[in-house]
């Protein structure tokens, strides 16, 4: 890693904007940092209670069995075993989580542990509590358990077949969800077509993010309220309460979620909540608090995976120029054993349809089967980031059947910064962008012009260059109302995001947030907001470190995922703040004697009249006239709190279910990257020996913080493309359960990393601001292309996989015709 | 990811090392623990009573005589920090270099990573290779074992129950050529082939990691085309896993075994 | 002549305090130090010694503490992330990965701090390979490891902003 990130010295900005009020755009020190680096934070596992029990989960070693006996009296009578939980009691307890698949698949059972039958390796059955982590794991060797296994159900191809062993009794031929996707005339496109090029599979594969900080959580029961109080680094808070309290019978306020600092998510932790379940009712049976650590190899194994995607059948029909009418493909993926967030993984692509590209016709066959492997779940990037490596991977291959130029074919499809906001052949908008400026500045980053120069110097060193482009969308601010489209009965609309801001009584100004970061700089970037409107420093702002639903404002949306913390979260802060802003105005301007609020401002903690400055309140009179001397005030005045609670709604409508057509998310960051590569096509090894990574995400509140998300999506993409994959044997274990085998990016694997930046701001936003993190999608994309372009000249293979170890290279170096054999051209 | 109870023994001399090793049928010595407590934390494996070795300082020496004489506790970033290793044998150093990372070659010792052998080692082959000698010592006394014997089967060496690894003796290098050369899983990754190479008196010794339980040994011309030869007819049916087919890897170990030769001979 | 014990009387000196504890042989250091110290500053991230989030000084030494057995470090002089800073001013490693942004989440942090530090106490001027060698055994899944390797670079300079 020789090169560090590249900037332009100011942000390039497309469109003329007046300078950005208050803090806005600067690189504001982090208020995260100072506990983090001290080793302050308080990770879920830091929480500690005395007496408190370790809970460890005994996990079923098949894929596909169904549980015949399960006898725990062995650990129960270990010294210093307090108990255990198994799904005969779970099921007696709880209802079976509420499902957002329609019926039949939505008619499946899922319980906090196995009931009657294991699903996929690790699924947990039974759970043993203790007095030290080191007894729970004594103990679990002693429950037993018998199975009788039953037949794996591990190609999703053949998932549906009828001959296939169903998982689940309720779901006929494993099928979860299908849904037919129709816009624009692909029929007439087809026919206008002068070429169809036909791709007869393509396979994006199974990997995850896997947060160093792996799931967890410490629960208690109190007996006199009937509230669990749950310490968790669960994500997404608002999601688990809906799931779990139907499930424990118990109204949603009976659950609070507290956290304070979480060691990465990237949408690993939403769906823990079956685990979850199990402490609350381990927490009550026990009386006692109890704690779970999950271990690397559960997270890996049992915990969420990211959606596994094949492409079949696919068609493209273009014009001689290399224009793309549209596309026609089928769609089969694989959510795994159990539906925890799915089946929204079906529509949530559908934010990005086209990708970046203007082709109008499109015809997609779209189903989702459960298989005997871990449950997914909205892994960084969900569901778009299949479908954009999709559209990626069509844009190079026809691009090389037609022998159109890579970065020609991109620019002659590419939706124009002139037509946005743009919308797509099912009714999204696209707010802003400039995709053609943005492969301008990635091609820059990896000096485009030389590559010629520099492939011709790799090979007189024996090795082949290429150059690749990736091309993605970060979609952000999601509608739930895109959930109708997959279940027509479910009633989840819009998006909410909620904060509060107070001036305390000695005028501390205090925030709140509803969300829960897990690195994302929130305290940092709600606190630039503030201050912008308040007119004060960040350092004056007091950011509540962490979520805790008792005390926190939240709403059903509530948490840090879907990228869109910068407009939901900012959002609320913003509203927030400026009510708070008007109130203050509002005191002073009384006390200070001025007709209105027109003749005072804020400056520096104080408000003061415009026309003699000298007249000033301090914000801690303000916060001490309202809470503790408010007889002063005007009768009229007496409403004000200082104390200011703000739901920030998008302005999203409901979509149409009949033709599943309507906007499904307010912003869309860019990403556009550039890869070269050289490869040793003695071995397939290859390294990528320069890379550029473009970002616009709209206003960036702080740009570091942006580069920071952009720098480590780039790195779990390179991960994901070149060794990270969730590969099973035939009997259903996973083949990489922990760090050894399933190879993530170390420092020495990085390489030099490139960065630039373009502000196309959101006209939709109130800060103009787009939500971003989930956009590395494109570096999966990027080294596919670069891989496939340094592959031309040994025959011409086909990348058709997301997934690209040394021993795949290698293959289609040396029987390029077999890939080959995937993609056909019709001449018309 | 918690190991199961166990005993634990920390022996200051050879002789008491030895005989807690004898005396106890599950008893493991405990080296750097970069491998056996992970081992242990899978309960792949659950020793009734660790040895360990870490205070017996007479296993921790270099010295430099006929041949290299180095004690098996000594760790990897001491072995690279050697004098006497680098002026006497370079490539443990080189080789050492490329295992892990920092945290692990601060307590790995050379001595656990042959005793370990694990087919993806890197020491191994490199031992065999090189010609190495290992002093083994039990209760009747020290005995030596060639490296191309001591290699049993995966995870299996010549030191048997009761015995321990003290020394090992690598030739001078005199006018002799080393190499080494590997495909990793990612950089400084574990190995999914390696081949040690050592050129002398016209002869090349090439040892290949990662194909076989042990470590195959060939001896060739030194020369690409002898090589070649020499590994397609060795007819290696090395494992499939998920980073390599048997047949990548069996392709693999030809290239790398030509890349140790020319590192070598370079 | 010792015999097989199955828990030790174990003394440990951690960021200069000293403390005394009955340890089963078993115990990891890297539990010692987060449950029996309740130092929590060094973390769990894996369970086969391949993330370095549990990396501490040991004796000089950077470990990754899930690999030790807390009775092996009897005796021993250890530092973790909680003796960095001294007095509450932060070390200029912890100083420099703050304004690098060379942290997001901060699970990885604490390990990679230590390494940086036993790099910089062996290595006052590394070169940018020799900062991206020193932390090859710390997985960040967070920043992608650039801001990192710089603020080590600066830290070493003395350029903290």
């Amino acid at each position: 890693m020789s090169e560090t990130t590249v900037t332009p010295d100011k942000p390039i900005t497309v469109d003329e904007q007046e300078v950005a009020p208050g803090f806005i755009g600067q690189n504001t020190p982090r208020k995260e940092d100072r506990r983090l680096v001290q080793g302050e934070g308080v990770f879920v596992d830091d929480v500690r209670r005395h007496g408190m029990a370790y809970v460890h989960f005994v996990r079923s070693p098949y894929a596909h069995a169904a549980i015949t006996r399960i006898d725990v009296s062995k650990a129960t009578e270990l010294d210093g075993v307090y108990g255990t939980l198994i799904g005969e009691e779970v099921a007696a307890e709880t209802d079976p989580f509420f499902q957002i698949a329609p019926p039949p698949g939505g008619d499946l059972k899922d319980y906090a542990l196995a009931v009657g039958r294991v699903r996929h390796v690790g699924e947990p059955v039974v759970a043993v509590a203790a007095a030290t982590r080191e007894l729970a794991r004594d103990a679990a060797e002693l429950v037993e358990v018998d199975y009788e296994p039953l037949e794996v159900v591990l190609d999703m191809e053949r998932a549906s077949d009828s001959a296939t062993t169903q998982l689940h009794d309720e779901v006929p031929n494993n099928t979860i969800w299908q849904g037919n996707f129709d816009y624009g005339d692909y029929d007439a496109a087809l026919a206008e077509a002068d070429k169809v090029v036909r791709i007869k599979r393509l396979h994006f594969h199974r990997f995850s993010s896997t947060p160093l900080e792996t799931s967890g959580a410490m629960v208690e029961y109190n007996r006199g309220t009937g509230q669990w109080t749950i310490h968790s680094n669960n994500q997404f808070p608002g999601f688990a309460i809906i799931m779990m309290a139907p499930a424990l019978k118990v109204g949603m306020d009976k659950l609070r979620f507290v956290s304070q600092d979480i060691g990465g998510g990237f949408g690993n932790k939403i769906c823990t909540h079956p685990q979850l379940v199990a402490m609350c009712l381990m927490a009550r049976k026990l009386k006692r608090a109890v704690n779970w650590t999950e271990w690397r190899t559960d997270q890996h194994t049992a915990n969420s995976h990211g959606n596994e995607r094949l492409f079949l059948d696919v068609e493209v029909p273009v014009r001689s120029d290399g224009t793309m009418l549209g596309f026609k493909a089928r769609m089969i993926d694989d959510c795994g054993a159990y539906t925890r967030y799915e089946p929204l993984g079906c529509i949530i692509w559908a934010q990005v349809t086209p990708g970046c590209y203007r082709w109008r016709n499109v015809r997609v066959d779209f189903s989702q089967v459960c298989t005997n492997k871990s449950p997914c779940g909205p892994n960084r990037g969900y569901s778009r980031m299949q479908h954009l490596w999709f559209t990626e991977r069509i844009i190079d291959i026809v691009a090389q059947q037609l022998e159109i130029d890579p970065v020609e074919i991109r620019k002659r499809n590419y939706i124009r910064a002139e037509e946005m906001p743009y919308e797509t052949p099912n009714g999204c908008v696209y707010d802003s962008g400039d995709y053609a400026r943005c492969l301008d500045e990635a091609l820059k980053l990896v000096d485009y012009p030389s590559i010629e120069q520099k492939r011709a110097d790799a090979k007189s060193r024996g090795k082949l260059l290429g150059v690749g482009i990736g091309s993605t969308l970060d979609s952000g601010t999601n509608n739930f109302g895109q959930s109708t489209l997959v279940n027509p009965e479910l009633q989840f609309s819009g998006n909410n995001e909620v904060a509060t801001v107070k001036l305390d009584i000695f005028g501390e100004i205090v925030v709140t947030l509803g969300t829960t970061p897990q690195g994302q700089s929130h305290e940092t970037t709600a606190a630039q907001v503030v201050a912008g409107i308040l007119k004060v420093s960040p350092d004056d702002v007091n950011v509540r470190a962490g979520h805790d639903s008792y005390w926190n404002s939240h709403a059903g949306f509530s948490g840090t995922y879907a990228s869109q913390f910068a407009v939901t979260g900012l959002g609320a802060v913003k509203g927030a703040t400026d009510m708070l802003a008007g109130q203050i105005l509002q005191i002073g301007a009384a006390v200070l004697g001025a007709e209105s609020t027109d003749e005072v401002e804020l400056d520096g903690g104080f408000v003061k009249r415009k026309d003699n400055p000298e007249a000033a309140l301090p914000f801690m009179a303000c916060g001490a006239i309202v809470n503790a001397n408010n007889a002063v005030l005007p009768l009229e005045l007496r409403e004000i709190t200082l104390n200011c609670r703000y739901v920030y709604v998008p302005p999203h409508q409901m979509p149409d279910k009949e033709r599943k057509f309507g906007n499904l998310t307010l912003t869309y960051a860019t990403q556009i990257h550039a890869c070269v590569v050289e490869v040793d096509p003695e071995t397939g090894v290859y390294e990528i020996v320069d890379y550029g990574a473009v970002d616009d995400c709209g206003v960036r509140i702080n740009p570091q913080i942006v580069e920071g998300q952009v720098q480590g999506a780039t790195a779990q993409a390179i991960g994901a493309a070149t060794h990270e994959i969730f590969t099973y044997d035939e009997d259903g274990n996973l083949l990489t359960p922990n760090f050894y085998d399933y190879h993530v990016p170390h420092a020495l694997d990085m390489p030099p990393l490139k960065t630039a930046y373009v502000e196309s701001p959101s006209p939709f936003t109130p800060l103009g601001a787009k939500g971003m993190g989930e956009g590395g999608g494109a570096g999966l994309s990027a080294v596919a292309s670069a891989l496939q372009d340094a592959l031309r000249g040994s025959g011409g293979p086909i990348v058709s996989d997301s997934s690209n170890p040394y021993n795949t290279v290698w293959d289609l170096l040396r029987k390029p015709e077999v890939s080959r054999e995937l993609v056909e051209v019709e001449e018309r | 990811m918690l190991l199961a109870e166990v005993q634990y023994a920390r022996p200051s001399t050879l002789e008491d090392a030895v005989r807690l090793l004898g005396a106890h049928d599950g008893a493991r010595a405990l080296a750097g623990g970069q491998t056996l407590t992970n081992v242990m934390k899978a309960r792949a494996a659950a020793p009734d009573v660790l040895v360990d070795l870490n205070d017996l300082a007479e296993l921790r020496e270099v010295s430099s005589g006929a041949g290299l004489e180095i004690g098996a506790m000594l760790t990897l970033t001491e072995l690279i920090r050697s004098s006497d290793v680098e002026a006497g044998r370079p490539i443990l150093a080189e080789v050492a270099s490329q295992i892990a990372d920092v945290q692990v070659r601060n307590r790995g010792t050379i001595g656990g990573n042959i005793c370990s052998n694990d087919p993806t080692n890197h020491l191994p082959p490199l031992m065999v290779a090189l010609g190495a000698t290992m002093t083994i010592r039990g209760a009747d006394g020290e005995r030596t074992v060639d490296a191309g014997d001591f290699f049993l089967g995966v995870y299996m060496t010549a030191v048997g129950p009761g015995e321990l690894l003290t020394r090992i003796t690598i030739p001078a290098v005199g006018d002799a050529r080393d190499g080494f050369a590997s495909v990793t899983i990612g950089q400084d990754g574990t190995c999914i082939v390696n081949a040690a190479a050592s050129v002398q008196d016209g002869q090349a010794r090439i040892a290949l990691g990662c194909v076989d339980a042990v470590p195959v040994l060939l001896t060739t011309a030194p020369d690409e085309a002898a090589v070649r030869q020499a590994v397609q007819s060795a007819s290696l049916d090395p494992p499939s896993d998920v980073h390599a087919s048997a047949e990548y890897r069996r392709h693999l170990a030809e290239v790398v075994a030509v890349r140790a030769l020319a590192e070598a001979s370079s | 002549m010792i015999e097989p014990v199955r828990g030790l009387r174990i003394s440990v000196e951690v960021n200069g305090e000293s403390h005394e504890r009955d340890v089963e042989v078993r115990r990891l250091l890297v539990h010692f130090i987060r449950d029996d110290l309740s130092l929590t500053g060094t973390h769990v991230g894996c369970d086969t010694g391949n993330c370095g989030a549990c990396t501490v000084i040991v004796d000089g030494v950077a470990v990754k503490s899930c690999m030790m057995l807390a009775v092996q470090a009897d005796g021993s002089k250890i530092e973790t992330v909680e003796g960095l800073a001294r007095n509450g001013e932060l070390h200029p490693l912890q100083q420099a990965f703050s304004s690098f942004h060379a942290l997001q989440c901060g699970y990885c942090t604490p390990g990679m701090l230590m390494s940086a530090k036993h790099l910089l106490d062996n290595n006052p001027e590394p070169t940018d390979g020799e900062i991206t060698r020193a932390i090859q055994g710390n997985i960040c899944r967070c920043t992608g490891y650039v801001n990192i390797v710089e603020a080590i670079a600066a830290a070493a300079k003395g350029e903290v902003k």
